[in-house]
Parts: structure tokens; sequence; C-alpha cells
């Protein structure tokens, strides 16, 4: 299931080279402009290492998208009758969308590491880690979400807004204390967005996270993921296993 | 009603009887609204994951993403199936070839007819090789050719040990193919049984013409009337006759004699038996045609 799923992404060969166009664009063009525009020193690096995040979290989103494309080829009826009970199934698919966002995005944070600088060897694998964990907790979040809307429609265009609170509503693009200035309840969500702390983790391994010191431990973030990691596995499989089971998907 | 190991079991009816629902819940993919289904040793309803590990099942409409091949699907298939490495590489090479795949196996499904992607769906059980296979109208928009094919393959199948259930439209296919026959009508059971039981179990279903070389007296006439078997007699010509009967096979002898003993040369007879249509039309009230264009 994790292979069937990692291959079928990067079937998608259009897409896979649209999102490294919009990532390669979104340094070229917002970073450097936006770089330009703000205070914050050393701003677009800031940037750049959040980018790399925001890709990690709108490609394992896009797993969701493929179980309404099988739904509607029939192919969800043929997985749901294969000999794998529906964990396996679930714990599968929700491994195998975050592998293949984890994969995808390989590259192109090599790319940001060469933008942004050196890396702490042993900081940086804690980070790949906690990125990793992060990534299949997208993918359990979006499965959990396909399977109870049932709508690609609605799906479409509730994870489009859900992308623009998420992301907006995190340190990825701008530093905690800009945002908790700004407005203390924007800084109250910032600071328990999972978004917040995989960008924070993976600036945090690069060097980065001096410019905003968003990380006071960097404990706290990587437990927060593990928690959003374990809470979306397990609410994926149970939404899964409720409302697949029977043709409750129909 | 019982499947029997190792049989194959047409299930009979027009589009809408209910044979696609009944194998999905079969297959434990959408839940019995009432009732149950015994798979094996397993129920569908508290045990689905053991039934699936029994099953394996080709769908009415092929069921593939069109990023896919026909390698990729079987291959896969056969590796979630549990098909060891080796085994799993011949055998998905055999099985592409044997139902004429082999050369388009990396093409991509969007690129293939219905008739391909039907081959490519029912491949995938004859490489599962499953306890129990469903097949669901296998043959369908398949040439003439491939059909006969994909239906030695499915009695091979059966002759290896799995049971096979043969969900059809195709009256032919499942005379052809099934050692059992259920008629399915507007979600009912109407019948069950051999295609011979069921081809019997019409009342005068089967019909002998008899040519005499002179005329064919009446007490002839009376005497093949009172065979119990012989529903009814009709004179259409002075020296021909037409006979609604069943179990032919034990009549005409009977027929033989009687004409002998009344001193009628018999210069011909001709049999022929009912067909599955009739069946169906004997059950259903309809025949398939009609019965489709109800259901439409």
């Amino acid at each position: 299931m994790i292979e069937r799923d990692v291959r079928l992404f990067f079937q998608y060969k259009f897409l896979v080279i649209m999102r490294a166009i919009w990532f390669v664009s979104q340094i070229a063009l917002f970073g450097v402009i936006a770089a330009n525009m703000v205070s914050v020193p050393d701003y677009f690096r800031y940037y750049v290492g959040g980018l790399s995040v925001m890709t990690l979290y709108s490609t394992a989103i896009f797993i969701g998208f493929d179980i309404y494309e099988e739904a509607e080829h029939g192919v969800f009826e043929y997985l749901l009758s294969l000999p794998v009970s529906r964990k396996q199934l679930v714990v599968g698919r929700s491994i195998g969308g975050g592998l293949r966002a984890f994969i995808y995005v390989g590259p192109l944070v090599a790319v940001s590491l060469f933008v942004i600088g050196g890396i702490n060897p042993i900081n940086f694998v804690i980070a790949l880690f906690a990125l990793f964990l992060f990534s299949f907790g997208v993918s359990g979040m979006s499965i959990a979400i396909a399977v109870s809307i049932k709508s690609s429609d609605r799906f479409d265009i509730l994870m489009g807004v859900l992308d623009a609170l998420i992301v907006r509503l995190s340190t990825t693009m701008y530093p905690l204390a800009i945002i908790q200035k700004t407005n203390p309840l924007y800084g109250w969500t910032a600071g328990l967005n999972p978004l917040s702390y995989a960008a924070d983790l993976f600036r945090w391994s690069t060097g980065v996270e001096d410019i905003a010191q968003n990380v006071q431990n960097p404990l706290l973030p990587l437990l927060g993921i593990v928690i959003f990691f374990g809470l979306f596995t397990f609410l994926g499989i149970t939404i899964y296993e409720r409302l697949i089971e029977g043709g409750g998907w129909r | 009603m019982d499947i029997e190991e190792g049989e194959i079991l047409g299930l009979l009816g027009p589009n809408g009887a209910g044979k696609t629902t009944t194998i999905l819940m079969l297959a434990t993919v959408i839940k019995p609204s009432e009732g149950t289904a015994i798979v094996g040793e397993y129920d569908v309803r508290s045990h689905p994951e053991k039934v699936r590990g029994l099953l394996g099942i080709a769908f009415q409409e092929p069921k593939m993403l069109w990023v896919s091949t026909p390698w990729d699907v079987i291959n896969w298939h056969a590796k979630v199936c549990g098909l060891s490495t080796s085994d799993r590489k011949q055998r998905v090479k055999q099985i592409l070839d044997a139902v004429d795949m082999w050369d388009a196996r990396n093409k991509n499904i969007h690129a293939l007819s219905g008739g391909m992607r039907k081959r490519v769906e029912v491949a995938k059980v004859l490489v599962q090789r499953p306890k129990v296979a469903i097949v669901d109208e296998p043959t369908a928009q398949i040439d003439i050719v491939g059909k006969h094919k994909i239906w030695n393959m499915l009695l091979e199948l059966r002759d290896e040990g799995s049971t096979i259930i043969l969900a059809t439209n195709e009256l032919y296919e499942a005379d052809r193919l099934s050692d059992r026959v259920g008629i399915l009508h507007r979600g009912k059971l109407l019948v069950c049984g051999t295609p011979k039981e069921l081809k019997d179990s019409i009342l005068g279903g089967d019909l002998v013409d008899v040519e005499s070389g002179q005329s064919i007296p009446a007490q002839t006439v009376t005497d093949l009337k009172s065979l119990k078997e012989v529903v009814d007699v009709m004179q259409v010509k002075p020296t021909s006759l037409r006979l609604y009967l069943n179990k032919v096979e034990e009549v005409v002898p009977q027929i033989v004699s009687l004409s002998s003993k009344g001193g009628v040369p018999i210069s011909s007879i001709r049999m022929s038996e009912p067909s599955l249509d009739d069946v169906f039309a004997h059950y259903t009230g309809l025949t398939i045609e009609q019965a489709q264009k109800d259901e439409g």
C-alpha cells in the first residue's frame, strides 16, 4: 500500500513539476521581494526555511485528493475488497501519503539548505525525524477529512480555507514575536500550530532559528509534533474504519 | 442459498437484479441491510477480514487508476495477495500472456480499450487464485476468442479448487460455465439449480417434432397425450405432430415405441431443449431484453 501510494504520486508528473516550479518561484520571487520589504533581519533565509515545511504540508495533504480520485474510478471498492485489514489499509495510506511528501520535498529541502547555508548535523537529524512524523500526521488528517466530507468539491474548498488558516497562523512566514505583537490570539494559535513546530525545528537545525528565537526548548515542538502525529493517525484509523466499513463512503 | 465448495455458481439476472450488490456484500465492501452470509466458515458481518482473506474479485467495471499500467495493476494485486517475489513475476507474466495483455503490459490504462481493461480486471483473480473467486460479467466487452480463453481459464481455476461465483446477464455464458445457476430478479433469488434441473423444471419446456410417412391416427395422439411427461400434443399436419413435454431423453424412446405399436412409421424426430432464456422467461415472466427495459 505504501509503495503504491508513493509510486502513484510520482506518476502525476504534471503535479510534481508544477509544485517544484511553485517552490522555486516562491523562493526566487516572493522570498527575495518580501525580504527587501520587511524589517526582520535575514528574513529571506527565515522564509526559505518555512517554505520547505509549507510544501511538505501541501504535498502530504494530496492523499485526500487521491481518495476522491479512487472513489470516482471505483478503485475504492477494489481497495476495500483486498485481503488486508482496514487498519493496515489506512495506516499504509497514511504512511504512503507522508512518505511520498517527504521524498518529494527532499530535493526541495536540499535547495533550501543551499540557500540557507550550514546545518547542525545532529539537530538536522532530529528535525528530519520530526518532519517525517509531521508528514504522516498531515496525511492522516487529510484522509480523516476526505472520508468524513465525502465530496471532492467541499474537500477542495475546505482544504483551501484550512491551508489559509493553518499556514497563515503559523511561524512558517513570520516570527512568533511579531504574530503575538499583532494579536495575542493569533500568537497563541500559532504557538499551538504543528506547522509552527515543524518550521521552527527545521530552522533550529539550520541555525536560522536564531533570527526569530521562536524555539526556547526544541523538545516542546518535537513533543507537539509527536502528539499531532499520534492524534491524527489514530483519528484517521478510527474515522476510516467507522465510515468506510460496510459501504459508509457511498 | 448455499454454494458448494469447488463449484461455479452462475448468478443470472438483468441489470439491476441485485447481482453486483450481492457480490459487494460477500466481498464485505458493503454491509447487508438485513440477513448475513457465511464465506468459508466466516460471517461477513462479524469477520469481514477473514472473509476477505478467502476472496478474490473481478469487478464489473475495471477498477484501476488511469496512471497505472497492466503490469503495475496485476503485479501490485499479486503482491498484496501475498504471492512471493519469484512466484509473482512468473505468474503475472503467465496470466498477462494468457489474457493477451503481455504486449500491452506497459501501456497506460488510459490508452486501453474497454475489452483490454476488462481482461486486466479478470487477470487479477486469475493471478490470485483465491479460495472463492467472484467474477462479475467477466467477458463483457471482450471479443469471442477472448471470451473462450477466459471461460477456459475460469474452468481451470475451478478445477484447481476455487469456488467461483459468476455474475452474468449472458445466458450462454452461465449455461456453459455454471455447475448451478441462481436466477435473481429485483433483488430476490427466484430459483437455483443445475442448468439441466432448471430447464427440466419448465413444464412442457422440451419440444419434439415427429414426422411420419403416413397419416397419424387419433388413437396414437391420445396414447402420446397419456404419457405423464407429455404436456400437450399438437397435430401440425396429418403426418406431423409437435409434442410439448418434459425430460425429452426419457420420452423419446416411448414415442418411438407407441408409434411402432400403432403402426405409424416415423421418418424423423427433431428435439430441442429449452435454453436458459426460456428458464429466465419462465421464472420472471419476462425475456432478458424485456427485463432490462423494465429495469431501465
